[in-house]
């Protein structure tokens, strides 16, 4: 059992690798920083014009790991790291192959270093959100946690009764990283209909009944045996996603966890827009779970 | 049962207490006022333009002839007089929300009851009358743009002058409002600014090629019908003013309201008022009276065709009116479902009303019930029926607010008003006078009708609705009640 970073040098930020430290002291286990590379044509070429090509891969999996290396000699604390670089047509398709192979636990993922705040999913997390076998953890921009360890498992909770699977899974889930559990519903207020015929404010009265549903069904967590009584029960809601996620009550150390719905026929919908919404706004590091 | 404990007629008369959130909000109100005079003119304006003009011509010119001008007036006096009171009432209760909310907390549980049937009329009802005319304008535009268009039995409801079978895209219409709904979809301020330049738009163009075709003999039999028949099209002409009052529905939003308030109402007044006696004065002004019985759908881009003689006109006019009646259907089914959402809420109606489908965090299935009876309504009833419904419970919930003004005022007239009606108590007393003139000029069977609808409403209420108002269950707190106005 172990814990696989995904990392290349100067693509993403060092955030990726704080996470995948927590994750690992958390769980107890070692880190494999693992680089994927591109794989060079089988059959050798004329004239031999991608050699440059070939060297530049190389040096890209021998600079990544020296990067990380640097990063993590005073990081470690502790805990056996080991990197290796694969050679694959998809970086993605790389990372799967390294959990596979040594059987990793948790595939660890830093954000895109792009514009915006919270957690940025580039194409290859994307794909692996809804490919990878493992849960994926991708940290925010600038991720910089001071506990050194996981600390709280918040279970993002549509209250929908298809959507239970996902506390379950939620609840194993914090129970293998030895932290609490809390259980969130995420809502946001309607927009503003323009001209206001019955009043500008009563999309107030339908977040306010659905919070009111929201924290019932929750409640039903607890006298069903989904989750046990020590766990915290919270409806939070806003204007935005962004407000509301804000609201939330952050812990230094917590991490957001959120399902993805059973496989369907379409990528796309594998995450749901809601959670995708949340993802975004997340200011602490999300956990997907395989559906 | 707790509700045995208090007789019947204190449960007709108990009032809404004012508790939570509502009451809370008048001490952060000054940092969240933001509407000026020029924006809350946009809503009213937004909100009225479009809901009748497009089709009132052919309803209301048969009626009383030329002289429908006069009733366009006495229509815009009367929904003038009633938005102001519609103000002050507004700004005496400290809820948010529609009339119904307005008459819970200050006149009572059954005439809220009795304003709620109202207001299922003036935003249900029209839901559906708006989504008829937009077959018409609908099967225009199809016709000039690719030549073809819908048979006229799948356009038009069969009890119609001209009947047809069933009114499909009304259905079509209605339901992709709802469809937008559920999924959360609202206008924003811009696109309500872009919809009323379109529909005004498209109005004053109509005006001016019209105008071109004037000729002053078509005016000369001016009121064929005397004043009964100004009074009966006055009636249906109010279709085209309802919206006027959800200005004051912004309220506690509105920046200075004292002088804002009444400046936003008068000026959509006028402006609606202008443009509604332009475009009559110049339909009068093309082709004589009678003529317009005839021209039941598309009215307006029928005149046009007449008047230019191309279809580059009628064209631009239906697709402005194509665009604008979606965006009126949109706007006033969001308010009937958020009614029915309030009163879900209180108790009065099955809590199904006021459930929040967890995925969508709409009221999905309110949206379903209100989409599932307009267009069952839009596809089977005839424009000119439905209207009248719209106008008799639309003016018979002014007076209910203007008199509300009066009784307000009587009971508690220390009560802080953000708005007060200027010239208190004519401009009340006015309003009645000019909402119950129009009213009693309607036809007996729209009387008829509408008696039979507030019966139902009432009957409810006495078999279900007093036995699960969510007051029954603050009655034995007096600590609550005593905080009703």
């Amino acid at each position: 059992m172990t814990v696989v970073a995904g990392y290349r040098a100067g693509e993403v930020g060092l955030s990726g690798l704080h996470l995948a430290v927590c994750v690992a002291r958390t769980l107890g286990t070692s880190l494999a920083v693992a680089t994927i590379v591109p794989k060079p044509w089988l059959i050798p070429s004329l004239a031999r014009v991608d050699a440059e090509y070939e060297q530049w891969a190389d040096h890209l999996a021998a600079d990544s790991a020296t990067e990380a290396a640097r990063f993590l000699h005073d990081l470690r604390d502790g805990i056996d790291v080991a990197y290796l670089h694969r050679e694959h047509r998809s970086v993605s398709g790389g990372l799967i192959e390294v959990v596979e192979e040594l059987g990793g636990e948790v595939l660890v993922l830093g954000s895109l270093p792009s514009a915006g705040g919270g957690v940025v999913i580039g194409t290859t997390a994307d794909w692996l959100l809804h490919a990878s076998p493992v849960p994926v953890a991708i940290s925010p921009r600038g991720y910089r946690p001071h506990t050194g360890k996981l600390t709280r498992l918040t279970c993002a909770y549509a209250a929908t009764p298809d959507s239970i699977e996902v506390v379950r899974r939620c609840s194993e889930t914090a129970q293998r990283f030895g932290v609490p559990l809390r259980v969130m519903t995420f809502a946001v207020r309607g927009k503003t209909m323009y001209p206001p015929e019955v009043g500008l404010d009563v999309e107030d009265q339908v977040i306010e009944a659905w919070a009111s549903q929201a924290r019932e069904i929750l409640a039903s967590l607890k006298t069903d045996g989904v989750v046990g009584e020590d766990v915290a029960l919270e409806v939070v809601t806003g204007h935005d996603w962004s407000e509301a996620l804000d609201k939330a009550d952050w812990r230094d150390g917590e991490i957001l966890a959120l399902g993805t719905r059973p496989r369907d026929e379409i990528r796309r919908v594998f995450l749901g827009s809601r959670s995708a919404k949340i993802i975004r706004e997340s200011p602490v590091p999300v956990l997907v779970l395989p559906g | 049962m707790p509700s045995t404990s208090i007789s019947l007629t204190e449960q007709m008369l108990r009032r809404r207490p004012v508790v939570g959130a509502h009451a809370a909000r008048g001490a952060a109100d000054h940092l969240k006022r933001s509407i000026g005079t020029f924006q809350l003119t946009m809503f009213g304006v937004g909100s009225t333009v479009g809901t009748g003009i497009f089709f009132v011509m052919s309803q209301a010119v048969p009626e009383a002839g030329p002289g429908v001008i006069v009733s366009f007036l006495v229509a815009g006096i009367a929904a003038g007089l009633a938005a102001i009171c519609y103000a002050e009432l507004a700004s005496a209760v400290p809820v948010s929300g529609s009339s119904y909310s307005y008459a819970y907390t200050t006149l009572g549980e059954v005439v809220a009851i009795g304003v709620a049937a109202c207001l299922l009329l003036e935003y249900g009802v029209s839901t559906a009358a708006v989504s008829v005319t937009w077959s018409g304008y609908l099967n225009k535009l199809l016709s000039n743009l690719f030549g073809f268009q819908l048979p006229h039995v799948l356009s038009a409801a069969p009890w119609d002058s001209q009947p047809g079978y069933v009114n499909v895209p009304a259905i079509l219409l209605i339901v992709m409002c709802a469809l937008l709904l559920i999924r959360g979809a609202s206008e924003s301020a811009r696109v309500n600014a872009i919809m009323v330049l379109t529909k005004l738009g498209v109005l004053v163009m109509f005006a001016i090629l019209a105008f071109t075709a004037f000729d002053a003999d078509r005016l000369r039999d001016f009121a064929p019908f005397g004043v009964a028949g100004i009074g009966s099209a006055a009636g249906t002409i109010f279709f085209s003013y309802i919206g006027l009052d959800a200005v004051s529905t912004a309220g506690d939003e509105v920046k200075d309201p004292q002088k804002t308030m009444p400046r936003a109402i008068i000026a959509a007044l006028v402006i609606v008022s202008t443009v509604y006696l332009l475009v009559a004065l110049a339909a009068l002004g093309t082709q004589p009276w009678r003529d317009f019985a005839a021209q039941q759908e598309a009215g307006l881009a029928t005149i046009l065709d007449n008047v230019t003689h191309g279809r580059w006109a009628s064209t631009i006019l239906a697709a402005g009116a194509v665009i604008s009646i979606f965006s009126v259907t949109l706007v006033t089914m969001y308010g009937q479902t958020r009614i029915l959402f309030a009163m879900g809420r209180d108790g009065l109606l099955p809590s199904r009303f006021a459930t929040v489908n967890s995925r969508t965090m709409t009221p999905v299935s309110n949206t379903a019930i209100v989409a599932t009876a307009a267009g069952t309504l839009a596809a089977f009833v005839p424009l000119d029926k439905l209207a009248d419904m719209v106008s008799i419970g639309t003016l018979t919930a002014f007076i209910v607010v203007s008199v509300g003004v009066i009784i307000l005022r009587v009971r508690q007239p220390d009560l802080p008003r953000a708005f007060k009606v200027p010239g208190y108590p004519v401009t009340p007393a006015l309003s009645v006078l000019a909402c119950g003139y129009i009213l009693f000029s309607l036809h007996w069977y729209t009387w008829i009708a509408f008696s039979g609808w507030i019966s139902v409403a009432l009957i409810f209420y006495f078999v279900w609705g007093r036995h699960h108002s969510a007051l029954n269950d603050t009655q034995d707190q007096p600590g609550e009640t005593q905080k009703t106005l």
